[in-house]
């Protein structure tokens, strides 16, 4: 691990809770600013993202919260290229991800909101090839694939053919596969989905395992509960706006209620109504 | 919640610190952390591109490893279709049709291939979300195009190789295969790949899938492939003088039986530009962003 990222971590987690959590150390990999979208024309047009501003540093797990049409897999899709925003930047480590999607893909890898199929192939398989197609070298590939498939408890399905494993199994060799050879900024969509409790829980520990590695990470997630738990920042859209943003510490000092999850409920629930009147 | 890697409870130095940390929380049943690599991977380098050509062909090969041995065998039930097919049709042709009827065997079998499983394999792809996450990838997108478009062109060699030889037997006329055989198969199965490709990139699935079975039936019953052009009406051969299709059978019929067929000047300028179209459409849908 490189020292300058040990120390800004370091930095990060010795800091009280309630400070902020730039440090003039911590690379930003990701900043996108006053990001717009909106989809369709006219009175059924939906405005995703309403003028997102959000910084991903690395070392940093950022966690995207929303209800379902928030505007979160928007954001994502745009962060990676795959959606060109109305208005507003994405700069992914210095390169402008929006003029120039070839290089940010170079520097970001993802993990997609629906199940990549990898029929014909085996968990192992499929790592390794991601791995080795994002540019690590054979042996590399291989070692590193092995390494998350232990961390992930799914040797006993590594090498078994994908149509053979659970949704769940599928689910976590889809993250393996976007932290084979993680770039400076993993994005994850609604990893935890259909995965089992106890391998949630290696899953958190291997993202955190990433993110001290020095890669930035970015995980829309609904599991807020868990969430609390791990990362250090969270953003809360609603309406595809920003409702509120601070560390799941301060969302929960400066906020009714007792849990992060208390604190979704109590502002988007505020947000869902003040909008249906 | 303390089970869990909370940063608050993480010693946040080195790695191997981290692990340890988030190995002691963990219950015994839990798999100890394998000793991190992860660290040397922050930033993997860049495969070569003919490295990634490779790589993407063995994904999408083995993606289709079910499917492979079903389309080769499609491919030679099509060209053994097209032959005793005609020649039920037709009864006992004439030298000129018999040499048409022989030759167009692999040029049908090419031309379904590309135009029809190509579209049909990408649309699937769009449907089921793999589409999206393949363009995710540092890959630039012509290598995606070429890598698919070869595993296409070797699905659709044999095929087009029993169709040709079956086609001399049944009709009882002579080969005579011109070394520029080797281009003009790959040619026209690349042609025929890149433009289904685009049509399958450009249109919506469902659009898509219509499309080829309008294809299948304009080729195999209104195309100048196993018969001359100067079957069809005036207008319809008219038209055909701008597709591909007559382009794409003259040009293996010229290389199939070299001795009594050339091809015309003007079919290679016409195939030239499609190709360049295709190529040029299928890139631009695979840069677009939504």
């Amino acid at each position: 691990m490189n020292s300058t990222a040990t120390a800004t971590r370091q930095d990060v987690l010795t800091t009280p809770a309630s400070a902020p959590i730039s440090t003039t150390a911590h690379r930003d990999v990701l900043a996108v600013h006053q990001l717009c979208k909106r989809f369709g024309t006219g009175e059924t047009a939906v405005q995703a993202n309403d003028h997102i501003d959000l910084t991903v540093r690395s070392g940093e797990i950022v966690c995207l919260l929303g209800h379902n049409g928030a505007g979160k897999s928007t954001l994502v899709n745009q962060v990676v290229g795959l959606t060109l925003p109305d208005s507003g930047t994405v700069n992914l480590s210095g390169v402008d991800a929006v003029a120039d999607p070839a290089t940010a893909r170079t520097l970001a890898s993802v993990q997609a909101q629906s199940n990549v199929p990898i029929t014909g192939l085996t968990p192992r398989q499929a790592i390794e090839l991601v791995g080795r197609i994002r540019g690590l070298p054979k042996k590399a590939a291989q070692t590193r694939a092995a390494e998350l498939l232990t961390n992930l408890d799914l040797t006993a399905w590594a090498d078994k053919s994908s149509e053979k494993v659970s949704g769940g199994v599928a689910r976590l060799t889809a993250f393996a596969m976007a932290a084979v050879a993680p770039g400076t900024l993993v994005v994850l969509d609604e990893p935890t989905n259909d995965v089992d409790p106890v391998r949630r829980r290696l899953l958190w520990q291997e993202m955190r395992r990433v993110a001290d590695s020095g890669a930035g990470v970015l995980v829309v997630t609904h599991n807020v509960h868990e969430a609390e738990k791990v990362v250090d920042y969270v953003v809360l859209l609603d309406e595809g706006r920003v409702v509120t943003r601070g560390t799941p510490t301060d969302l929960v000092t400066n906020n009714p209620g007792e849990t992060l999850e208390d604190v979704y409920i109590t502002l988007v629930g505020e947000q869902a109504s003040a909008s249906a009147e | 919640m303390t089970t869990l890697a909370s940063p608050s409870a993480q010693t946040p130095s080195a790695l191997a610190t981290s692990d340890q940390a988030t190995s002691t929380q963990a219950p015994p049943t839990m798999p100890q952390p394998h000793p991190s690599s992860a660290n040397t991977l922050a930033h993997p380098g860049r495969a070569g591109t003919l490295a990634q050509i490779g790589l993407l062909i063995q994904w999408q090969a083995r993606r289709a490893g079910d499917m492979l041995p079903f389309a080769f065998i499609m491919q030679i039930v099509m060209a053994v279709a097209t032959i005793f097919g005609f020649g039920l049709l037709i009864g006992d042709p004439p030298a000129m049709a018999a040499r048409h009827l022989a030759t167009g065997a692999t040029t049908v079998t090419l031309i379904m291939l590309g135009l029809v499983l190509a579209p049909q394999i990408t649309a699937q792809s769009k449907t089921e979300g793999s589409f999206d996450w393949l363009r995710t990838l540092p890959v630039p997108r012509w290598v995606f195009m070429v890598a698919d478009l070869s595993l296409w062109t070797l699905i659709a060699l044999p095929g087009a190789a029993i169709g040709a030889l079956l086609g001399a037997w049944h009709f009882n006329v002579s080969l005579s295969v011109s070394p520029w055989i080797v281009v003009a198969v790959p040619l026209v199965a690349l042609i025929s790949a890149t433009v289904g490709f685009s049509m399958a990139l450009l249109l919506k699935p469902a659009m898509a899938q219509l499309m080829t079975q309008f294809i299948v039936f304009i080729v195999l019953l209104f195309s100048p492939i196993s018969f001359p052009a100067a079957n069809l009406p005036g207008w319809l051969a008219e038209v055909h003088q701008w597709l591909p299709f007559q382009p794409m059978a003259e040009m293996i019929r010229a290389t199939l039986m070299s001795d009594e067929f050339s091809m015309p000047l003007r079919s290679v300028i016409v195939l030239v530009v499609w190709t360049v179209l295709a190529v040029v459409g299928a890139t631009r849908a695979l840069s677009q962003r939504n």
